[in-house]
């Protein structure tokens, strides 16, 4: 029965009108426990709306197609999914407990469904209804926390892509069984996803091939279901009234220099203090002005018009609230619509969405639609259909540039404008008569005004996504099928650049520019597969699949800028003053491949799967570009053979090996192989070429992926509680690494296969329900895992070093070049401050010790409540935010006497640590101390503190800014009330409405910034959403 | 079944629609051929862009203020090495075999001759002899290609003037023309002289070595200066080796609208002293007069500087207190402002003028102090700020005029303020070689123990890919160890 069940299985993705005529099924369901009937069991067809409930003998009957595959579910009782497999008469019990490890049916690799129990390797599978009402930007976030070994890292900017990694690297996107490598995460609805299938490790993706060496996250869409039509309705709006972190900065002091500011012209210079916020005490009494404060000439004062001098004004903190006076209250509102149905021949669903994002920063904001229909038919009894296509446009007419520079609105605002300057007043961000040539600042050589980059540099984008996929199955014979799939996904973008006038950036300030990017991509994946399975006698059963497949993509774009604007303002191409300047680029590869699947189930226990895959890709020199990689797993579910004490009701050994290769250099450019001239800038015109400084060898093979993962799944007291536990380990070897040569060799480094790595790590998961009862649920859920790689051997260098890693350390070691003595005290120059190493020194790792995440669902009657939370432990995040808050003077940590003293023109401060009194040290290539005799004494030079922070960001104070990365957030939490269903009889078929929080909350020890995206570069503070979402049925 | 058919059809089509392995694997972006001309560009924009801040900050041009400057107060490590600069060069002159254009290949040993010498200024003995074997042959395999051997600095300074005398024995206007030339725009008479006054200024390097047989100093410069028709000097400004900056993004003059250039980079005191002292016009276009100053640009004591060795709080607040001049507008506003120079025709002149006192070569050396003089002051003038009057008084001031037993002070002195904000480390070099102008580390603020640095540490990746030899030449140069204050052979 089993094989037939994998057999039907592996189509079940396309199963709800494939093969055959249809049959009436009818049944008993009793309980596990006392094999009584079950009365009100809802049987559903999967994929489908349609269904019935068993009646008071528990009994029940339904009509479907031979293949279909029936969920059962029934308060308090395991889910389970069963097979019609064209019997007509199943009988189930439905065991007491949470979610069922026996029965799970998953989606793995080429769309293929498989019982769970079955498989050598870890999957999770993430439903969609999940993710319905926790309405974040992208569906991807909505799975931070929640699959183990999976790290999401949510940057708080607008419109920019989530971190992803899986077991440490980025794994494959696929949609309805297409492959999609750009891995847009904007470009599908959430609302359109049926559920999330993780394929965690290399085994698991491994009939992806290279593609999917570092697994898979599958997504699979919703499908209309035969029976009446239903139309589905969500809407949802959440608003970011609040602040989750934002910066904290100093409102005592002003801008300028060493306690000194005196505006004369903007330049900057001299007296103006060369634009630090190292100026003048703010709110300062002083009887003799006529303010009754220190006054000192600013950027606003008034001219006197006899003189032509400024005269001067109160020096007083008017801007201690520019943070919150700049930012807006952000918006996310969320709207879909779909609706479906079908008959016996076929169905289809239509589903539209519309996403609007207004950013907190003022004039940002994001636009996304989705259109999407999809359906099915039976073409003949033996052949059916199903084909869905999907439409998607991005498009914002500005959001945000990010990183620390002078686009970034926040390098204006947090870093660089002191509370001496009331923000609300540069909202006039044009100088009088100057409007649309010279933007109004208070300083004009450094920094932008931040309402003149909000409104006038604007970056748009503009995308057109197009995606979908055409498969039909025909049965040749009843236990041999062939599937042909075609699937397509498309993109068109259009980046513009408007630059105004007067816009400074690093050694540039602008003449007014416009430049646009405009791409076009298409990539076409075609499979045929071959499926045929066939029993021996009663122990022994095959299913064997084989395949091939063509993958086709091609990447053009054109970029065109101006050089400068001869009509300030006017953003057009033929509008520049020197000659245009471009560039264009075209890359397209192929990989064609062959594939098969073994799977083996013998003495109704023990599953073996054999997969093998051969490619042929077009990155790699001709004589090497052709592969193979098998893989294999094994799972043995001993409690279906063992007699088990009786608290243990499932029990599974796992294990899975595979060898993937890769012959994809960079993901990014199909001619990494080729070793060509770089296209040089051109100086008054003439063009120029140039050598690059990497050699590639002509020798290079593929990179491979020689992966062991081990794993053990056990159900505890009727499997209320579940406990899952997977190791892994990968060898990474040939990779394509760039190996240093001396320079004087003429090249720095050539291309080649080299290094070995491994990466290992732990995943651990734990679910249950620790309260059930009649009205009252609680669901929880707990994951944590462990990633870390190490070198393991430098294959090109004899002293088992890379660089300053050695064999066996990890390869996420910082290293710093700031000083310190054997005890970690900072080591100090005879000036005061501190001092550097030749090469850098070790002080820690950045990668995460755990990632965990918890999730807990109550149900009390109508109302659901959930909540995530989810967070790392260990691991060293650098901070830009902090340490240029340090050295610019904002830093709250920067209000201290010494600053007083400073600004008195008194040296009083004493970096805390010691300096060198004697002896030496030696140091190794490596940075490894080879001898050390020196003596230390603690450091006494008196230094002025403002200089001191200028040239060390008091980094010392700080761990060199290096922060632990340990935080737990309340990612989100949803309380949901499903109206009664005497309230909404006759108007909808079910009707919900939750109010929503996201991003509630953190605790951390990093200041000012919100650790989740794993790294700052001076981030846009992290905003609190809350809302709320409405979903009609009817 | 026609049904099926149609099916099969889709499939073949699916599949038969692909484009061969073999036809992509030419990068459709990228060239793997070129004419010399499309490499020369971009190896002379890096050879004659010689504008450095950091090098006016160690010099004691300029003073910055933004945060302590190793530069300035000496306390800097290691430099980096250039010989990605001469793969250039290699491939350049492949090229040149190819296409026959045999110009190139002189022109190349030239810049290969110029790079090697800036490095082995930097660091004492370097990779000379066994170097670009890798890119050369092909050979990325072998340890002598891929880590090669060091070479003693008297061997790299005999290497690099045989190399110099072929380019300027072999460069021909009558072989193939030069094009995409940034900087002579294919004149090859201008080229030779180039080649042959930088053979000189080498020469003068080595004053030092005066007596070192192997190099015959003395008698290579007297052939070059004894023997004007086949080894050409600069004549004038004209012939400077120089880059100019055009007002097109990216070729603008390296600090124009540079953020810090507009704020952080005041003049020296003591360089500010020495022009007050001589009533030196260069002042005016050099600097601007201090925000406190009501005098006019013109007057010698509308300038002050800051002091280079002073502690950053100490020149903060006198910049604070708006007593400091900052470096000329021009320098930062203006986005052409003046060209890059590889070498001047006024450096010549200097070198002419040491060379006579020294007894090199016979001559007038009071012509040449003057003609360098003159030179300079005319390629200074920005803006025409002073007249040809103010010129000639300049060079009739007492105070100016070589003085017996002082020449080579003056002499210097003078090359150094011809080189403010240009010919890159030149000027550093020249004071370590002379003495001249005397370098201020008498401030608090100063590092290196109060040591003007002799020389820069070698760059950790040879110790990582090349660490046999390179430790090998540390270790029969420096009996300190690979140190900042490690006396290199041509200063020995």
């Amino acid at each position: 029965m089993l094989s037939l069940l994998l057999q039907v299985a592996a189509f079940a993705q396309n199963v709800t009108v494939s093969a055959g005529a249809n049959v009436t099924v009818t049944g008993t369901v009793r309980s596990a426990s006392d094999n009584t009937p079950l009365i009100g069991v809802s049987i559903s067809v999967s994929g489908t709306n349609r269904g019935t409930t068993t009646n008071v003998d528990g009994k029940y009957s339904l009509s479907v197609s031979r293949d279909a595959v029936l969920v059962f579910s029934f308060l308090g009782h395991v889910t389970q999914q069963v097979p019609v497999d064209g019997r007509t008469n199943i009988n189930i019990q439905l065991q007491p407990g949470g979610s069922d490890l026996a029965e799970v049916v998953v989606t793995t690799a080429l769309g293929i469904k498989k019982q769970q129990k079955t498989l050598g390797y870890a999957v999770q599978e993430v439903s969609g209804e999940t993710m319905a009402k926790t309405k974040t930007a992208t569906a991807l976030s909505a799975l931070t926390g929640k699959v183990a070994g999976l790290n999401i890292n949510n940057t708080t900017d607008l419109f920019r892509n989530p971190g992803i990694s899986l077991r440490g690297r980025s794994p494959l996107i696929v949609i309805d069984g297409i492959p999609d490598p750009d891995a847009d995460p904007y470009k599908l609805n959430a609302d359109d996803i049926e559920s999330i299938s993780v394929l965690k490790g290399t085994a698991a993706g491994a009939l992806y091939g290279a593609m999917g060496v570092n697994g898979a996250i599958l997504y699979t869409t919703k499908k209309g279901g035969r029976g009446k039509l239903v139309v589905e309705v969500n809407s949802s709006t959440m608003f970011q009234p609040g602040y989750t972190v934002v910066p904290e900065v100093q409102t005592v002091y002003g801008g300028g220099d060493q306690g000194k500011y005196a505006y004369v012209n903007g330049s900057g210079g001299g007296t103006e203090g060369g634009g630090w916020i190292w100026g003048p005490k703010l709110d300062q009494r002083d009887p003799s002005t006529p303010s009754g404060f220190y006054e000192t000439t600013q950027y606003d004062s008034p001219i006197d018009p006899n003189t032509g001098q400024r005269i001067k004004t109160p020096w007083v903190s008017r801007g201690r609230n520019n943070i919150r006076n700049f930012f807006r209250t952000g918006l996310l509102s969320t709207n879909s619509v779909s609706a479906s149905i079908g008959s016996e021949k076929g169905s289809f669903r239509v589903s539209a969405s519309h996403i609007f994002q207004k950013g907190v920063v003022p004039n940002t904001e994001l636009n996304n639609s989705s259109f999407s229909i999809g359906g099915n038919y039976r073409l003949s009894p033996r052949l059916t259909m199903d084909a869905k296509l999907t439409y998607n446009r991005e498009y914002s007419d500005n959001y945000p540039t990010v990183g620390y520079g002078p686009p970034n609105y926040l390098y204006n605002l947090i870093l660089w404008i002191g509370p001496d300057i009331d923000i609300r007043d540069l909202e006039n961000y044009w100088i009088p008569g100057r409007e649309g040539l010279q933007q109004r600042n208070y300083n004009l050589s450094w920094y932008n005004n931040p309402h003149f980059v909000a409104n006038e540099l604007l970056n748009g984008y503009k995308r057109n996504n197009s995606f979908g996929q055409v498969t039909f199955d025909y049965e040749i014979a009843n236990n041999f099928t062939v599937k042909f799939r075609n699937g397509f996904n498309q993109y068109s973008t259009n980046s513009e650049l408007r630059e105004p006038n007067s816009y400074v950036a690093y050694d540039y300030i602008s003449r007014g520019n416009y430049s646009t990017d405009v791409a076009n991509y298409f990539d076409i994946n075609s499979d045929l597969i071959l499926n045929y399975n066939h029993q021996f006698g009663k122990a022994f059963k095959i299913n064997v699949t084989a395949g091939g497949a063509n993958n086709y993509r091609r990447y053009e774009s054109a970029y065109t800028t101006t050089d400068g604007l001869t009509i300030p303002g006017f953003y057009a191409i033929s509008n520049s003053i020197n000659p245009l300047k471009g560039s264009n680029l075209l890359r397209e590869r192929r990989t064609a491949s062959a594939y098969g699947m073994l799977d083996i189930e013998t003495f109704g226990f023990l599953y073996l799967s054999l997969t093998g895959r051969y490619d042929k890709t077009s990155t790699l020199p001709i004589k090497n570009n052709a592969y193979f990689y098998p893989s294999a797993g094994v799972s043995a579910v001993l409690s279906d053979v063992l007699t088990l004490p009786k608290a243990i009701s499932f029990l599974k050994l796992r294990g899975s090996w595979a060898k993937v290769n890769t012959g994809f250099i960079n993901d990014n450019n199909p001619y990494a192989h080729i070793f060509t001239y770089n296209i040089g800038a051109k100086w008054n015109n003439v063009p120029s070429l140039g050598v690059p400084s990497q050699f590639i060898s002509p020798d290079l093979v593929p990179e491979t992926v020689l992966s062991g993962e081990y794993g053990i799944a056990a159900g505890f007291f009727q499997n209320r509680l579940n406990v899952d536990v997977t190791y892994f380990r990968n060898k990474d070897y040939n990779n394509f690494q760039p190996v240093t040569l001396s320079q004087a060799s003429g090249y720095g480094s050539i291309q080649k296969n080299a290094n070995v790595y491994l990466r290992k790590g732990w995943e651990f998961m734990l679910s249950g329900t620790p309260v059930r009862n009649k009205d009252f649920k609680w669901d929880a859920a707990i994951n944590f895992s462990s990633i870390h790689r190490w070198l393991k051997e430098s294959t090109d260098n004899s002293d088992g070093y890379l660089g300053l890693v050695k064999e066996g350390q990890r390869t996420d070691r910082i290293y710093i070049t700031e000083s310190r003595a054997p005890d970690g005290q900072a080591i100090y120059n005879s000036n005061g401050m501190q001092a550097y190493t030749p090469i850098g020194q070790y002080f820690g790792h950045s990668d995460a010790d755990w990632i965990y995440g918890v999730q807990n669902t109550f149900k009390y009657k109508d109302f659901s409540l959930s909540f995530s939370i989810d967070g790392r432990l260990g691991g060293l995040i650098y901070s830009t935010t902090n340490q240029k808050m340090w050295w610019g003077g904002t830093a709250k940590g920067t209000v201290t006497s010494y600053r007083d003293d400073a600004n008195a023109g008194q040296n009083t401060y004493v970096g805390p640590g010691v300096v060198v009194t004697g002896g030496s040290v030696e140091y190794d290539a490596h940075g490894n101390i080879t001898s050390d005799t020196r003596k230390f004494a603690p450091n006494t030079t008196a230094v002025n503190y403002i200089s001191f922070m200028q040239t060390t960001s008091g980094g010392m104070l700080n761990n060199y800014h290096y922060y632990s990365g340990t935080y737990l957030k309340m990612r989100e939490v949803v309380l949901t009330y499903n109206l009664p269903e005497r309230w909404v009889k006759g108007k909808f078929s079910s009707a919900s409405v939750s109010l929503i929080g996201n991003n509630l909350f953190i605790l951390s020890k990093i200041p000012n910034v919100d650790p989740d995206a794993e790294s700052d570069n001076l981030q846009t503070p992290s905003m609190r959403s809350l809302g709320f979402n409405i979903n009609l049925k009817f | 079944m026609k049904r099926h058919t149609l099916l099969f059809l889709l499939l073949v089509a699916a599949f038969a629609s692909c484009k061969k392995f073999e036809d992509f694997q030419i990068n459709p972006n990228n060239p793997t051929i070129a004419d010399p001309s499309l490499l020369l560009p971009a190896i002379e924009r890096t050879a004659f862009s010689t504008i450095s801040a950091d090098a006016a900050l160690a010099s004691r041009y300029l003073v910055y203020t933004q945060s302590v400057s190793n530069s300035q107060y000496y306390g800097w490590q290691r430099s980096g090495m250039g010989y990605g600069n001469i793969s250039q060069v290699v491939k350049m002159e492949q090229e040149a075999a190819r296409t026959g254009k045999k110009n190139y290949r002189y022109i190349g040993k030239f810049l290969t001759s110029y790079f090697i010498v800036g490095m082995t200024q930097t660091f004492g003995d370097i990779p000379y002899s066994k170097m670009m074997q890798s890119i050369r042959f092909n050979n990325v395999t072998d340890t002598a290609a891929i880590r090669p051997a060091y070479d003693r600095q008297q061997d790299v300074y005999r290497g690099v003037l045989d190399e110099l005398k072929i380019a300027s024995d072999s460069l021909s206007a009558a072989e193939l023309a030069v094009t995409g030339d940034l900087v002579y725009a294919g004149d090859i008479e201008k080229w030779k002289k180039l080649v042959n006054s930088f053979t000189l200024r080498v020469l003068m390097s080595l004053s030092k070595k005066e007596g070192e047989a192997s190099l015959n100093i003395q008698q290579r410069f007297s052939d070059i200066v004894s023997n004007p028709t086949k080894y050409p000097l600069l004549a004038s400004n004209a012939d400077n080796g120089r880059l100019p900056y055009y007002d097109i993004t990216g070729n603008q003059y390296p600090y124009f609208n540079n953020n810090s250039m507009k704020t952080d980079y005041y003049l020296d005191s003591t360089f500010v002293d020495i022009l007050q002292e001589l009533q030196d016009p260069r002042l005016f276009v050099f600097g601007k007069p201090t925000p406190s100053s009501n005098l006019p640009a013109n007057d010698f004591d509308a300038y002050d500087g800051l002091r280079g060795s002073a502690s950053l709080a100490q020149n903060t607040a006198k910049r604070g207190a708006g007593n400091a001049s900052q470096i000329n507008d021009r320098y930062s506003y203006q986005a052409t402002n003046e060209p890059s120079v590889l070498m001047s025709y006024a450096e010549l002149q200097f070198i002419l003028a040491e060379a006579v006192v020294r007894g090199w070569i016979t001559g007038d050396a009071d012509t040449y102090y003057e003609n360098g003089i003159r030179a300079s002051l005319e390629f200074s003038n920005f803006n025409n700020t002073y007249e040809t009057a103010d010129i000639n008084d300049y060079l009739a001031r007492p105070v100016v005029a070589l003085q017996p037993g002082n020449e080579i002070r003056q002499i210097i002195t003078q090359k150094y303020i011809s080189m403010f904000m240009n010919t890159g480390w030149q000027p550093f070099y020249e004071q370590r070689r002379t003495g001249f102008p005397a370098f201020d580390v008498t401030g608090s603020g100063i590092l290196n123990g109060g040591v003007v640095p002799k020389r820069w540490m070698y760059p950790n990746d040879e110790f990582l890919n090349n660490r046999v030899n390179v430790e090998s030449a540390v270790k029969s140069q420096y009996p300190g160890g690979d140190d900042i204050n490690g006396v290199m052979w041509i200063l020995q």
